[in-house]
């Protein structure tokens, strides 16, 4: 549904040129729920606008639907409003001057898809009940809370039945409860109206739990596209690892086939192929793959640390605990047993290990 | 000594302060009501009193009987509406398409033309005027004779000294101000609302027409009626050019009500005349503060900083670009042309070799002698005592409003606001009057000291309304971690409060300090020899038909001006603007 090749564009902001975008290639399949996520200018935002239209980048192709709407050569440059998108914004950019049924409408009146009146009405009403907005019409613009312009705006998008739904942040401005409603409301109302999403985050938790498929960037690059699960359990670099989830990183070097020698001792672990013998490596595993044992044993290889955090989160316990000068993050189940500046019994299980060169 | 007793005290002394400061608080609001209030009760005073002023008198409305039955009147106020009217559409039709050119095109050199925009507001209306006289005046103006001369015509081909002449005048002196006004409002518009639509299928016409205007709406309608509030009680134009060409405005009448060429002035008619000016002026000011609360639901500003993709004009760009360049050459260059041109001749002549070869700097030289000093040590003495006081009022005002809980810190700035709404010419009229009934009590009239309290009156509303912004801009928690610390609220108010707010006070001070500099309604109508400033001297020159001198003094007035403000404010952006919450 959406196909982006070489895209590229650089700013020229007050401290010099930025460049956004650096060669981004990027397939989204029809009823696809794809996910853009990084940090603050990764260029998720810029990929974002240039599928709308808001922003031409300097190249690149991007095809909405089989029809070109950005090339290079020839030239060709569609214009926002001929696109069949429809988009959600930070803010909601709900029209002030307007009431909710006139915000909602205004795509049917105004805009390339047009329908006769009573379809209109028709149309807006069953697109406010989606968002659980009905009965709201007549209430203008200024008097709706964050929430409500948020579905004000959701509406708004869904109600020309779009082939393709962008948008930008839109359950950032709200309060962190509203936030997790939201969230799962979406993502039920898009599936049942089937259609294909592109969602721009920097959270991401929200990632993990919205997107079919995740694509993260940084510095204006693509560093991975996978499944949630996938981007959790196999990130394909060190960027991913971090940003994604916690983790627990430890610097070592190969010293045999998968052998790494840490400050922790050396350690099993699956050094990818290629490596050899010698070489810097960073290995890394889950806070939630760490366990604690009150003393060794023979069952389990250990490393002998004492506690030195013990953060009670609820759900569980987010313990940190130093082995040989090294810190190391767990996160165990809420009845777990261990108190602050006890010595621990460090268990890292050698096959959760993930080795980065 | 138990906790409760000490917290009695606590309580005790608290409540001492919070009373303390509603005391002064208190003062602030009874001066502010005096110095304002005294001036509109001497216009209303004037309108019920026949005789001159001092002798007393019974109060009686033959007046208002007077000035309202005699057809001359409703004469002047078509006049006044036709003028106003038409002054507000002549400033339109530059400001709309100028901010919208500069704020969402691709137009080029933004930078210089504001910067021209600024340099149009330096340059004092009335020698604006008085170089528009000299090129489209039927007798001497040099468009005429040069005309004249290549069609041979025997009248003169255009004149200035009609109603569309003022207005257009008039118009082209509003633009720079409007357009900072409207820029203003402009830039707080999301500009996320106009890319919603977009993306939800909208032309780009149709979003101008259903989105951009209704938005922006509020903010041109009330930049529309400020101006008409302005252009209903303006001076200088209507004195130049009406004034000659026998067609009054009120402004006009009311001035040659009090200062006539020949005979006693008639305060009371002034009176009349002033107090429905002042009605109507009233009336507008509560129109536009609703106008601008309306406009300020709509503004929505995003921390995003996306500001929308400029509009290409493509092939449009030389048609902008003309159209930029004849509105700014009407404001500045064409103006500042002309006077140079005559400041370097003995006598106004057009543009030709024998011209050339009279050329000189002697009307610069002789300016001294011509001048005096005394002009000179009045208007240093204004520009450096109005901005002074009225920005040190600002301040302690703005403290009271903005970081007080004094119950009555909203009609404080009600009360502060209020000047604006009183048309100077009253102002000054009310001002003179109250000199002349009570020299005994007020003994200021004639001095330079009755020229400072009617500026510093009229620029409290523009000082509290830049030190209000700026009080708030500093972040509530920066005074707080003052308090927290130990330091009293004077000591938070010196040295944390001002040093933050000091960019922003100074740019007022410059500002003020320049409005003072370039006034001439006041200055002149509470003129008297022995506190002549520069706006007067010229206003004197050109009474006497002195062109070349006039023109030199001009010059010199723009310059310095220009150098001034200019240095100054390179020096304060150098500064930057600290201590602002994000």
């Amino acid at each position: 549904m959406i196909s982006i090749r070489g895209l590229q564009k650089t700013f020229n902001a007050r401290q010099g040129r930025v460049d956004a975008l650096r060669e981004i290639d990027l397939d989204v399949s029809e009823g696809e729920f794809c996910v853009l996520l990084g940090p603050s200018g990764c260029g998720k935002t810029t990929t974002l606008r240039c599928v709308a239209g808001l922003e031409r980048p300097d190249c690149g192709e991007i095809d909405l639907g089989g029809r070109k709407v950005n090339s290079t050569s020839p030239r060709i440059f569609c214009p926002t409003e001929k696109r069949d998108i429809s988009m959600v914004f930070q803010s909601y950019a709900i029209w002030p001057h307007m009431n909710v049924f006139q915000n909602v409408a205004f795509p049917l009146t105004q805009g390339q898809k047009r329908v006769a009146k009573p379809i209109v009405a028709e149309r807006v009403r069953a697109a406010l009940k989606r968002v659980q907005l009905e009965g709201l019409e007549q209430r203008p613009a200024t008097d709706l809370s964050g929430g409500q312009q948020q579905r004000v705006a959701m509406a708004r998008a869904i109600v020309t039945e779009p082939k393709i739904l962008l948008m930008d942040e839109p359950l950032s401005n709200l309060d962190a409860r509203l936030r997790e409603q939201m969230r799962i409301e979406l993502r039920k109302i898009t599936k049942e109206i089937g259609v294909t999403t592109l969602y721009v985050t920097h959270d991401q938790a929200e990632a993990l739990s919205l997107g079919d498929k995740v694509c993260l960037l940084n510095q204006g690059q693509i560093l991975q596209v996978a499944a949630p699960h996938e981007l959790y359990t196999r990130p394909a670099n060190l960027f991913a690892a971090q940003f994604v989830g916690e983790m627990n990183f430890v610097q070592g070097k190969v010293v045999g086939p998968g052998q790494v020698e840490t400050p922790l001792g050396i350690l099993q672990a699956a050094v990818p192929a290629g490596v050899p013998t010698g070489a810097a490596v960073t290995l890394a595993m889950r806070p939630e793959h760490v366990r604690f044992h009150a003393a060794a044993d023979q069952a389990h290889q250990t490393v002998s640390g004492k506690v030195t955090i013990a953060n009670y989160l609820g759900e569980a316990v987010l313990f940190e605990a130093v082995c040989n000068g090294v810190a190391i993050m767990a996160k165990i189940a809420g009845d777990a047993d261990f108190s602050m500046g006890q010595t621990v019994a460090v268990e890292l299980p050698a096959d959760r290990w993930r080795v980065f060169p | 000594m138990d906790i409760a007793t000490d917290l009695n005290i606590a309580d005790q002394a608290a409540d001492g302060r919070q009373r303390g400061f509603t005391f002064f608080a208190g003062a602030l609001m009874a001066l502010l009501l005096v110095i304002v209030g005294l001036p509109l009760l001497m216009v209303v005073l004037m309108s019920l009193r026949t005789g001159l002023p001092g002798e007393g008198g019974a109060l009686t409305f033959v007046n208002f009987i007077t000035v309202y039955s005699n057809p001359k009147t409703y004469h002047v106020l078509v006049n006044t509406l036709l003028f106003a009217t038409g002054s507000v559409a002549v400033a339109l039709v530059f400001v709309v398409p100028l901010v919208w050119l500069l704020m969402r095109t691709d137009v080029p050199l933004k930078k210089t033309i504001m910067v021209l925009l600024t340099v149009g507001i330096l340059i004092p209306v009335f020698l604006r005027t008085i170089a528009w006289i000299l090129l489209l005046s039927p007798k001497i103006g040099l468009v005429n004779q040069w005309a004249m001369q290549i069609f041979g015509l025997d009248q003169p081909l255009i004149s200035l000294y009609n109603i569309p002449g003022m207005a257009f005048i008039q118009g082209v002196s509003f633009v720079p101000g409007a357009f900072f006004m409207l820029a203003a409002a402009y830039r707080t518009m999301d500009p996320s609302l106009e890319e919603a639509a977009h993306t939800s299928g909208v032309s780009k016409l149709r979003t101008f027409l259903k989105i951009n205007i209704p938005i922006t709406m509020p903010a041109i309608a009330a930049v529309m009626v400020y101006l008409f509030m302005t252009a209903i009680s303006v001076f200088e134009v209507p004195a130049i050019i009406g004034m000659p060409a026998r067609i009054q405005v009120l402004s006009s009448l009311i001035y040659s009500s009090t200062s006539p060429p020949a005979g006693l002035p008639d305060y009371g008619l002034a009176g009349a005349l002033g107090a429905v000016m002042l009605f109507v002026g009233l009336i507008l000011a509560y129109f536009y503060v609703r106008l601008v609360r309306q406009g300020k639901k709509y503004a929505v500003v995003t921390g995003r900083g996306y500001r929308p993709r400029e509009i290409a004009l493509g092939r449009w760009k030389w048609p902008a670009m003309v159209f930029i360049f004849l509105y700014l050459a009407m404001e500045v260059f064409i103006p500042f042309l002309v006077l140079f041109w005559t400041s370097l001749l003995p006598h106004m002549q057009l543009p030709s070799v024998e011209a050339l070869a009279t050329v000189s700097w002697n009307n610069y030289l002789t300016m001294p002698a011509n001048v005096g000093l005394r002009p000179v040590l009045n208007t240093v003495i204004l520009m450096f005592a109005v901005p002074s006081v009225a920005m040190i009022l600002s301040v302690l005002i703005s403290w009271v409003v903005i970081r007080s809980e004094v119950s009555f810190r909203g009609m404080l700035d009600t009360a502060a606001f209020l000047p604006h709404a009183i048309p100077h010419i009253l102002l000054a009229v009310g001002l003179g009057y109250l000199g002349l009934a009570y020299r005994n009590y007020f003994p200021l009239y004639g001095t330079i000291f009755i020229i400072m309290m009617a500026h510093i009156i009229s620029w409290i509303a523009y000082g509290t309304r830049t030190t209000n912004g700026v009080m708030i801009q500093v972040h509530r928690e920066l005074e707080e971690a003052g308090k927290v610390a130990g330091a009293s609220k004077s000591r938070v108010l010196w040295r944390i409060v001002l040093p933050l707010v000091a960019v922003g006070v100074m740019n007022s001070w410059i500002w003020i300090a320049m409005l003072s500099y370039r006034e001439v309604t006041m200055a002149l109508t509470l003129f008297t020899r022995k506190n002549v400033v520069i706006s007067t001297v010229v206003w004197q020159l050109w009474g006497n038909g002195s062109i070349p001198e006039v023109s030199a003094l001009g010059v010199v007035i723009v310059l310095f001006a220009a150098i001034v403000v200019g240095g100054l404010r390179i020096v304060l952006s150098r500064m930057g603007t600290i201590g602002q919450a994000s």
